[in-house]
Formats: C-alpha cells, sequence, structure tokens
C-alpha cells in the first residue's frame, strides 16, 4: 500500500507503532530522530485527511408502512 | 313500516348488522379497564374493557399482543366491531396500547420482568461496537429533531463514514412495526453494517411507548448487527435501549458513542508526536549525561594513576636524597679514595674539604 493509500486508521495505527518503538528495546538513539520526524508527518497528514473528510449520509428508498 | 318490518335469516340478520357495522364504525377507539384477561390455548386472547357504566367483550390473536396484560390496566384499543354467528358481540381488536401513567408503567414492568427472566438484558449477550465504523445503518424519523441532533454531532466528529437511514415513524401505534422491518432490511443486506443505530429525541412516556413493544426489543435483541439505541431524554429507559448492546442517553450521545471527536483524535495525534520528541530530548540528555559521567570517571581515574605515580616518585626521590654522597659527607662522613695500602697515598674528602694521606698502618679488621 502506497503512503497516498493509506487510511487515517492505518496512520493512526503507524503513530502507535512509534510510539511503542520509543518505549521499546529495540530503541536506539541513531534511529531515534528519524522516527520522531516520520511521526511528525504522520500527525500532520491525519489531521489533514481527518478535516477533509465527509459523511455519505442517505436515506434509503425502500418504505416501511407497510410488509411488501 | 313497522306493519312490514324487514324480514331476515339469523345469518343474514348477522351479516347485515355487521355490514351496518362496517359502514358506520368500520374502526373504533375504546379505553377501558381490562378485566377477565385470558388466553386460550396459546392462540386466542380475549379479555373484556369496562368502565363504570358498560363492558364490551374483546378479541384478538396471540402474536398480536405487543405487551403482557393484566387485570386492572387502562387500554386504549383499536379495533373492528363485530357480531359473531354466536351471537356475541364483540371487538376485534388490531391495535391496543395503555393508557395513563399507572397502566403504561405496569405494561413496562411486565414486559420487563419477561425480557429479563429470558436473559435479554444480560450483560454477556452485549456486543462491542468498532472503534471507528465505516458504514452505519439509522434508523429514525429524517423530520424528527433527534435525527437533526445525531447527524449534526456525527459530522462534528467524524467523516468518511457511509451512513444509510431508514425513514420511520417513531412514535403512534405503527412505529414498532416500521421500525421492525427496517431492522429486518439491514439485517438483510447481502453486506451488513457494522453499526445499527436507532434514535428518537425526547417526548412523553406515551410518545416514547412505541419502544416499550415487546416484538420491536425482540427484534433489536435478535440483530445481527450490533445495536446503538438512543431514545428520549438521559432519564427515560425503554425496553429497546434494555436490549440494545449500547444505550446512548439520548440522540446525540448516541453520535458521541458511534463515533470518535476527529478534533481529540488531531490533538492527540500531535500530542503523542510531541512527546516523541520530549522522549528524543530526553534521551539525548541521558546520553550526553552518561557520555559525560564515564568522560568523568576517565578523568578520574587517570588523575588516581597520576597520584600514586607522584607519590611513588616523591618517595624515589627522598630515597634518592637519601643515597646522595653530598648528603652523606654533611653528616660528617669522608670519602677515601685509593688504594690502602702501606706508603700508599690516599685522598680524603670531606663535606668542605679534599686531603691526601700517606697510609702508615694498615690493620686487619
Amino acid at each position: 500500500m502506497s503512503e497516498q493509500n493509506k487510511s487515517v486508521q492505518e496512520k493512526l495505527t503507524e503513530l502507535s507503532e512509534l510510539v511503542a518503538w520509543f518505549q521499546s528495546p529495540a530503541f536506539k538513539l541513531e534511529d531515534a530522530f528519524d522516527k520522531f520526524k516520520q511521526s511528525e508527518v504522520l500527525a500532520e497528514e491525519i489531521e489533514k485527511d481527518l478535516t477533509k473528510l465527509k459523511n455519505d449520509i442517505k436515506v434509503v428508498k425502500k418504505k416501511f408502512d407497510s410488509e411488501e | 313500516m313497522e306493519n312490514n318490518p324487514l324480514q331476515l335469516s339469523v345469518s343474514e340478520f348477522v351479516a347485515l348488522t355487521n355490514q351496518t357495522l362496517d359502514y358506520a364504525y368500520p374502526t373504533v377507539s375504546v379505553i377501558g379497564e381490562v378485566t377477565e384477561f385470558r388466553i386460550s390455548q396459546g392462540k386466542w386472547v380475549s379479555f373484556k374493557l369496562k368502565d363504570a357504566g358498560a363492558v364490551v367483550g374483546c378479541f384478538l390473536v396471540v402474536n398480536q399482543l405487543r405487551m403482557p396484560v393484566e387485570d386492572g390496566m387502562k387500554l386504549l384499543v383499536v379495533a373492528n366491531p363485530r357480531l359473531n354467528n354466536k351471537g356475541f358481540f364483540s371487538l376485534n381488536v388490531r391495535a391496543m396500547k395503555p393508557v395513563g401513567e399507572g397502566s403504561i408503567k405496569k405494561g413496562f414492568e411486565l414486559l420487563k420482568a419477561k425480557l429479563e427472566a429470558e436473559g435479554l438484558f444480560a450483560p454477556e449477550r452485549k456486543r462491542r461496537l468498532p472503534r471507528v465504523p465505516q458504514r452505519v445503518a439509522v434508523i429514525a424519523s429524517t423530520e424528527s429533531a433527534g435525527y437533526i441532533d445525531f447527524c449534526k454531532i456525527i459530522n462534528e466528529r467524524w467523516g468518511g463514514l457511509s451512513v444509510e437511514v431508514a425513514h420511520t415513524q417513531v412514535q403512534g401505534v405503527p412505529a414498532p412495526d416500521q421500525m421492525i422491518r427496517a431492522i429486518h432490511y439491514f439485517n438483510s443486506l447481502e453486506v451488513l453494517p457494522e453499526v445499527l443505530v436507532i434514535v428518537r429525541g425526547g417526548g412523553s412516556a406515551e410518545d416514547l411507548m412505541a419502544f416499550n413493544d415487546e416484538p420491536l426489543a425482540r427484534a433489536i435483541a435478535e440483530s445481527r448487527i450490533p445495536t446503538l439505541v438512543g431514545v428520549g431524554h438521559e432519564v427515560d429507559n425503554s425496553l429497546a435501549d434494555m436490549v440494545a448492546d449500547v444505550r446512548a442517553a439520548t440522540p446525540t450521545n448516541a453520535a458521541e458513542i458511534l463515533v470518535p471527536d476527529r478534533n481529540e483524535i488531531i490533538r492527540a495525534a500531535h500530542q503523542r508526536s510531541a512527546s516523541l520528541g520530549h522522549q528524543l530530548v530526553q534521551a539525548i540528555d541521558e546520553y550526553s549525561a552518561r557520555t559525560r559521567e564515564q568522560l568523568n570517571a576517565a578523568f578520574r581515574r587517570i588523575q588516581e594513576k597520576l597520584d600514586e605515580h607522584f607519590e611513588r616518585l616523591a618517595t624515589l626521590r627522598l630515597a634518592t636524597a637519601q643515597l646522595n654522597p653530598e648528603n652523606v659527607l654533611r653528616r660528617g662522613y669522608a670519602f677515601l679514595r685509593g688504594e690502602v695500602t702501606l706508603g700508599a697515598t690516599v685522598e680524603i674528602e670531606t663535606e668542605h674539604t679534599i686531603a691526601q694521606a700517606e697510609v702508615k698502618h694498615v690493620r686487619t679488621k
């Protein structure tokens, strides 16, 4: 999946993984700056994505006032 | 006319009476107190409605009974008046509802006890709603304030939802059946919505009575789609609420439960990223402190070694000084140079003088 096609949910998951990495034994100071920059980009993208999303609300055509 | 009355067979008379009733009163609404309520063979329900001056029999089939009924309850029945072939006049009930606070409450408590005994409110039956659903089904009256509030809040809080709305009545006699049909409709879709929401704004106990209907409560309980019901105000409790997987206090609260607040998520995402920045700075500080500590330890070790060497050097210098021949001369001793044999000349050095002397006598010690 390309960066463009990632859903907000996937980006939130990715951000959570970065947070977890910082608290895990895998943490390395050498890599931490890049990971931090990634988290900033993700937060920006999440904001942008969430702000522009609109709901699609449709009333179904079917009538429910009698059995069909 | 009196001399020539209409002559009819009994069957014709019954048919004519029913025809007249159909014409004059096809449907009547009658209010009265229930007495002699009984269910026969598990199929037929009969009771009488009475007031201070009269009594009338009522009849319906058991699957039309939408709530438990007891003697003493005050009911409004919607019925067709009929004279049957055995000559008994009755009201063929099409719909009925309790009337008055006491009877509404009684009907509610009876049905609540019945459904509770069947385990329909049990916490272990409750399913969790997805944190962020994508496809949502809603049953509501699209003209109601409750529905408008619900839409306003979900639009404010979240985006990207696909919401299908079934417009039904949410109060009055037809409302429960319409909502049941809508529940069945959504449950029969090839791709099921992730959540089924039923909302209705506040109203009187009588307005909200549709949500205390037994078949509706059962349809909600049987829904394959997890249900979220927000009916009335905070203080209103309906059976539809109780059988739902999740109860919301109001339609607005249903929207708040259904979707997270995007502003909170955005704020949280930035906070999490910022917290990583703080952690990074902290890690750098810790690393620097550790490095500084290691350097200090190395300097301390070097200093200790130097001190040890200087101390040793001082000792050696002292020892060397004590061995210095000058110091020996200063203590009053003298050096003798030359071979000590009779007649030989030797040189004698003291602190301040050097003298030559001849050896005149030698004795072995």
